[in-house]
């Protein structure tokens, strides 16, 4: 029966898309467990039972100073007033803030009969039970007072909006960078280089920004910054697009050496360049080159409509990219080359062309990723970046890429990433340990491809 | 052939389900030792998510034991995870610990610059942050404590070993480096300001640095860059490397060229690895540093933070010198 299921045509055509839904009910189980709500709605049903549950006292509110917390808080002061329950105050701040805050309140005699706040919040000192007790026995205000806080429910912590949010977007570089790969692997090459392109690209736009720009340089600037790392990148791919085609050195040796020498490349510019900050007094260290410009991580760090920059990026990408390969020539051409090069040649495809541009798409797509980077951490990283490669292979064959060439799907790439990004990331939030994630992980990947090659074996 | 794929499937599934099977035992395991020590005085107090620099290097996984001793004894439950040296790796652990809601998280920054970011998201959440070992020197972000080693006192220390150890005569060093952590420059800041002060006034006898190599804190690395430096300065007296794993590198390299006896190695951490190879005469002398101690004094801080207690920002433990005689009445090592 099993059997039958897995050579059933839903299975065939999206084998991956199945095995990333395997993956997420799995590690949903396995992190099922209890939930502390934090939200405004959570502080209105908390002001509703306070209000029905507590005495005659006011209500003391006690928050982290955190934005959400305000907006939590906010809700509890507003339900409490329309109950026309009186609010004491709201206290946000670190436990020893609040502990002083709470010894006030006790002096100031106004009767206290409830403290309003959230789990986290009851797990302060000041709030814990034991100290709650002497207080109630020092201050006679609060002789009453009672903790409250949102009861808790039970959900997977794997399928929250939060982490859903921050699997894509923590990953959305390697999606990105996997879009070059795919076309790379589809014309059965290989691109190794990727990883240390995108520190390349890392560290030009962070010397350049910091050069032209520094603290208030201007979005014009950045822009152009950020344009110089990715043709940085662009030429790295393009040298790597010759070496395979005019010089006809396998893909895989091209780029390893590549991998190489961009590498030190940014290591040496990165060192000198912190070198020359310090006026040659010490010899640099390989760290981040920090940026200055505070609006530069809007990129990496940025929200909009509620959704990280990062993953509108990936999907603007994805999508040109998906149309490139399925509506044009150029896509029409790389499939070509990758099934058989010579009969390519023979119907009149410029197969050099066509290998030399997939390469230099590849190297603009490890700097956009650098670029992303750079943003993210406000700074360039020589070190950023380093094995990626075989992240990003991983995620173009889990999503059904040929390394035989000629075939594979865009869309299949985005998938496989995905899939790689869920392990990872549920591997760590189901606590499995770090050695143990290794052969886990490996063992996953391995698992995936399996079952997605079945179509082509049936 | 599609019976093997079958097969297959299977064994991947076994795999993922096995490694399913292993995590609810362990989480049955932390429910009931909560459920026994619910009995004990000690109540639940949340979790504690601490990002490892690298448990590859003994030195960490000694602090992510004794942090999660410590923190189960105090009612805390702890997740340890490996950055891997990648400060990408840890801004998603800590992202991960974020939304997981943690009462603390405590790391050994990869990047004392490019984890602001995250610390920053940390901040925002509320969530303090605790640095343990390496410190962050990023702006605008707010650690609630850091507790690491005098890393400049121990380079001093160790200078003053390679003073011992070579004696009168002076003679040349090699330093072996891992330039992208501040506490090994720190470090070696530390041992050439020591050798340098000795140096003033002396005519010979001086103590000098002639080459100083990426030794990558690891063995293999230290033991390439030795072998290299030997080749261009035969006469070498004595190795200064930044941590035991390189110094158990220069080493080999020692041996192979048969230069051991020539050539003094001060190291640096105190690893168990390390100081049995000071007893048995392979290293001179070790500035030991006291990761336990770190792990267990970042919980007191952690408590004293969410109990509202004041917490001293930064506290530098000083090193000591461990020295042959030290190895001999060490009763832990063989």
């Amino acid at each position: 029966m099993i059997k039958k299921l897995l050579n059933s045509d839903f299975i065939a055509h999206y084998g991956s898309v199945f095995v990333l839904l395997l993956l997420c009910s799995y590690y949903s189980y396995a992190t099922y467990g209890e939930q502390h709500p934090i939200s405004p709605s959570a502080g209105k049903v908390l002001g509703k039972r306070i209000a029905a549950e507590v005495g005659d006292g006011s209500v003391l509110i006690v928050i982290r100073n955190t934005a959400g917390d305000r907006t939590f808080a906010k809700a509890i002061e507003t339900e409490l007033k329309a109950r026309s329950v009186s609010v004491f105050g709201t206290v946000a701040g670190s436990p020893a803030e609040i502990r002083k805050a709470i010894e006030q309140a006790g002096e100031s005699g106004q009767k206290i009969s409830a403290i309003a706040t959230h789990q986290p919040g009851s797990l302060f000192g000041p709030l814990r039970e034991g100290n709650i007790n002497k207080l109630r026995e020092k201050h006679s205000a609060l002789s009453e007072v009672q903790v409250v806080f949102p009861k808790s429910y039970f959900w997977p912590s794997f399928l929250t909006r939060e982490n859903i949010v921050n699997v894509v977007n923590q990953n959305a570089d390697i999606a990105i960078i996997a879009i070059g790969m795919t076309m790379v692997i589809i014309t059965a090459g290989i691109d190794l280089s990727v990883g240390s392109l995108l520190a390349i690209s890392a560290v030009m736009t962070a010397i350049s920004l910091e050069s032209f720009g520094g603290a208030d340089a201007s979005v014009v600037t950045m822009i152009a910054c950020g344009v110089l790392g990715i043709l940085a990148c662009a030429v790295c791919g393009l040298f790597n697009g010759v070496m395979v085609t005019f010089f006809r050195v396998p893909a895989f040796i091209v780029t390893l050496a590549t991998l190489m020498i961009a590498r030190g490349l940014a290591l040496i510019m990165a060192v000198r360049y912190q070198a020359s900050l310090s006026g040659g007094a010490t010899e640099g260290t390989p760290e981040a080159i920090s940026i200055q410009a505070d609006a530069f991580n809007w990129l990496g760090n940025g929200v909009t409509l509620g959704i990280p920059n990062p993953i509108i990026l990936m999907i603007v990408l994805y999508l040109s990219a998906h149309y490139l390969m399925s509506q044009t020539a150029f896509g029409r051409y790389v499939y070509a080359v990758g099934g058989n090069s010579e009969a390519a040649r023979l119907s009149g495809v410029p197969v050099m062309g066509v290998l030399i541009a997939v390469y230099v798409i590849c190297g603009t797509m490890a700097g956009i990723g650098g670029v992303v980077d750079a943003s993210r951490f406000e700074g360039g990283r020589p070190n950023a970046g380093e094995l990626y490669e075989l992240q990003v292979i991983a995620a173009v064959v889990v999503g059904g890429t040929s390394l035989a060439g000629g075939e594979g799907k865009i869309f299949g790439t985005l998938i496989g990433a995905m899939i790689i990004a869920v392990i990872q990331n549920g591997l760590n939030m189901a606590g499995v340990k770090s050695y143990e994630q290794k052969v886990v992980f490996g063992g996953l990947i391995l698992a995936a491809v399996i079952l997605d090659q079945l179509k082509k074996r049936r | 052939m599609s019976r093997h794929s079958v097969l297959f499937i299977l064994l991947g599934l076994a795999l993922l389900l096995g490694c399913g099977g292993d995590n609810s035992n362990s989480s049955e395991e932390s429910s009931t030792s909560s459920n026994s020590s619910s009995d004990a005085p000690v109540e639940s107090r949340g979790t504690i998510g601490f990002s490892a620099l690298t448990l590859k290097n003994p030195f960490f996984k000694v602090i992510a034991d004794s942090l999660t001793e410590a923190g189960k004894a105090e009612g805390f439950e702890v997740i340890v995870n490996d950055a891997e040296r990648d400060v990408n790796t840890q801004s998603k652990h800590i992202d991960n610990y974020i939304s997981q809601g943690v009462a603390a998280i405590v790391i050994n920054p990869a990047d004392r610059i490019a984890i602001g970011p995250a610390i920053k998201k940390a901040n925002e959440a509320g969530i303090p942050v605790f640095t343990c070992d390496l410190q962050c020197v990023a702006d605008d972000v707010e650690i609630t404590a850091h507790i690491g080693t005098d890393n400049y006192q121990g380079g001093r220390l160790a200078g003053k070993a390679m003073i011992e150890a070579l004696g009168s005569q002076g003679g040349e060093v090699l330093v072996l480096h891992f330039k992208q952590a501040n506490s090994c420059v720190e470090r070696v800041r530390g041992f050439t300001d020591e050798v340098n002060e000795h140096n003033i006034g002396k005519e010979d006898g001086k103590i000098q640095i002639v080459a100083e190599l990426e030794g990558g804190g690891l063995r293999d690395e230290g033991f390439s860059a030795t072998l290299d430096v030997l080749q261009q300065h035969p006469n070498l007296n004595g190795i200064f490397a930044i941590n035991d794993p390189s110094a158990l590198g220069a080493y080999t390299a020692l041996k192979q060229s048969g230069k051991e006896d020539q050539i003094k190695i001060i190291g640096f951490d105190g690893q168990k690895e390390g100081k049995q190879a000071i007893k048995e005469g392979k290293i001179y002398a070790d500035p030991i540093q006291f990761p336990k101690k770190m792990g267990v004094v970042t919980v007191e801080n952690i408590v004293k933070y969410l109990d509202g207690d004041d917490i001293e920002s930064v506290q530098l433990i000083p090193t000591e010198l461990y020295r042959q005689e030290d190895g001999m009445k060490d009763s832990l090592l063989q």
